[in-house]
């Protein structure tokens, strides 16, 4: 078995303190393993065409941060922290951007066509693509996590800095929500 | 508790229709990841280690002095030592005449030799391509063939890492120019398609983790040099080539979150110093790079619209400075502005000014920047 076939097996938190030695192949298999967990998070979250972007800032967090990383903390929960605080900075740099273009021009914009969307138009989901788009960032998030990434209650309670109880009642208003509005489709 | 756990505390309504949306919500296609994404974040990381610096041990009043230097030299580097006086060949309104020069100077080698005209004989490399690309706008079969062999010449002059010539910065600031003006040419001059390959590929390779692109390593880019990049990348990405792609969406970027509220970019982010020059050449780019993109082109006319058609009464003739409103000012739709600025060139040709950057282009400068900034 190669070195990079038995790092492989290794899990995140064995390998985040190889990376914490500055060992670059542990690093390579942790990008392999989470980045398209990262990607759909961001892509989930409203980024449009820049979320590849993302995800490699995340990345580049993550290892500056790599001595900060205490192996008892789940190595997802550390890492959506991470993830968390680079949408937070796109959001304020997103609504930089939109204050100073709003009003500059009446021309219209060019529409970006997602290619994952069309898909979903194709196959009936894209009503629920919309749901999701509609809710509220605190709600979508607690439903990224709590529902797609199926992570423990404690684990969205800690990366969303909100009590456990707020988690769930997030999650109820979410899905409540959603349903009445597809409902109405 | 998980989402499980969670929805057997609900009624048993709530807790099927629930476990119905998850199930669905889990079963809409999910985004792969591009092919190079993991290439990108390692290489990322890799220049993200190679920055780590010697830390700060003794703080001393010469450090402050030797920064004090250094940010007044970094002023001044992109473009050289500074002013130096040039006579001028052309004008905005005269284009004929620029293109005779500079046929006329055409070395036999199909390159122009800065040193020759008053300009620094390292930026041959740019020179030759802003020359070439001037004398494209001629639809004269003679001026085709001068830019035949100045292709060659670049070509020639390419070397094994996709660079053009020169060390340092002079290594960068000659590549992005020349990359611009390889990507322009293509169309006419298919051959250039492997140069221009491996210029790409040194493009993608040198660029920040931030997006932009600079002369020397720990800097997330200036503006400058990520404009011209991005119009190469533009350029080529037109032209279909698909590395383009990705380096250009993360340059636009770049340029768009360095576009300060009042319209104003600096050469680094975090510099307070203001360049109309700079400004203009990114409006410019985010105008045209950026028109596949939501909100840059209407950024990018923000940034055009901060920009004053006359310089300060203090200022000195600046040919870059003045072509690059032209193109930012064309861009945008104000083309009486860009007349104006056109006019200003002009006066300044008339008085025997000297350039602000003649001494790394000299003559060639001049020449090459008028003809690019006529109607």
């Amino acid at each position: 078995m190669t070195p990079h076939a038995l790092l492989a097996e290794q899990d995140d938190a064995t390998l985040m303190l190889r990376v914490r030695d500055d060992d670059c192949e542990a690093f390579a298999v942790l990008v392999k393993r989470h980045q398209k967990m990262l990607l759909n998070f961001f892509a989930r979250s409203g980024v449009q065409y820049d979320y590849e972007d993302l995800v490699q800032q995340t990345f580049l967090r993550l290892y500056r941060y790599r001595d900060r990383y205490v192996a008892t903390a789940k190595f997802t929960t550390f890492l959506f922290l991470l993830a968390r605080q680079v949408w937070i900075d796109e959001l304020r740099r997103r609504k930089r951007h939109e204050r100073l273009v709003a009003g500059l021009s009446a021309e219209p914009k060019p529409e970006y066509i997602d290619p994952v969307a069309a898909d979903a138009s194709a196959s009936g989901e894209m009503d629920l693509k919309r749901a999701l788009d509609v809710l509220p960032e605190g709600l979508r998030n607690v439903v990224e996590l709590g529902v797609y990434q199926d992570l423990p209650y404690a684990e969205v309670s800690k990366i969303l800095g909100i009590p456990l109880g707020t988690v769930k009642s997030r999650m109820f208003n979410a899905l409540a929500k959603m349903r009445a509005f597809l409902e109405e489709k | 508790m998980n989402f499980q756990a969670h929805m057997d505390e609900l009624t048993l309504a709530d807790a099927a229709a629930f476990r119905a949306l998850a199930g669905r919500l889990r079963a809409m296609p999910e985004r792969e990841p591009s092919e190079g994404l993991t290439d990108r974040i390692l290489a990322a990381v890799d220049a993200e280690r190679n920055r780590k610096r010697p830390r700060f041990r003794a703080p001393s009043p010469w450090w402050g002095i030797a920064a004090a230097a250094a940010l007044v030299a970094a002023a001044f580097l992109f473009y050289a030592e500074g002013p130096s006086r040039g006579v001028l060949v052309a004008t905005a309104s005269d284009p004929a005449s620029g293109l005779t020069w500079l046929a006329a100077n055409q070395e036999t080698d199909g390159t122009w030799s800065p040193s020759k005209h008053g300009g620094a004989e390292v930026y041959r490399p740019a020179l030759t391509a802003l020359s070439a690309l001037a004398l494209d706008r001629d639809g004269r079969s003679e001026s085709a063939a001068r830019v035949d062999r100045a292709c060659a010449a670049l070509v020639a002059m390419q070397g094994a890492d996709g660079t053009f010539g020169g060390s340092g910065r002079a290594c960068l600031y000659n590549h992005a120019i020349t990359a611009f003006a390889l990507a322009t040419l293509y169309p006419r001059h298919p051959a250039l398609r492997p140069t221009l390959e491996r210029s790409l590929a040194f493009v993608a390779a040198r660029q920040t983790a931030q997006g932009g692109w600079d002369y020397e390593p720990g800097s997330e880019g200036n503006a400058a040099i990520t404009a011209w990049q991005v119009r190469a990348l533009a350029c080529a990405e037109a032209q279909g080539f698909d590395a383009a792609k990705t380096p250009l969406r993360k340059g636009l970027r770049w340029l768009r979150d360095s576009a300060r509220d009042d319209g104003s970019i600096a050469y680094h982010r975090d510099s307070s110093a203001h360049s109309d020059g700079l400004t203009a050449l990114a409006a410019y780019a985010l105008i045209t790079a950026g028109k596949d993109f939501p909100g840059l082109s209407e950024l990018g006319r923000h940034v055009a619209g901060s920009l004053r058609e006359a310089p300060d009464a203090s200022a000195t003739a600046d040919c870059y400075r003045d072509y690059a409103k032209v193109l930012a000012f064309e861009s945008a739709g104000a083309s009486a502005r860009a007349e104006a600025v056109r006019r200003q060139m002009q006066a300044y040709q008339k008085a025997a000014q000297p350039d602000q950057w003649g001494s790394v282009g000299g003559k060639l400068y001049t020449a090459a920047f008028a003809v690019l900034s006529a109607r």
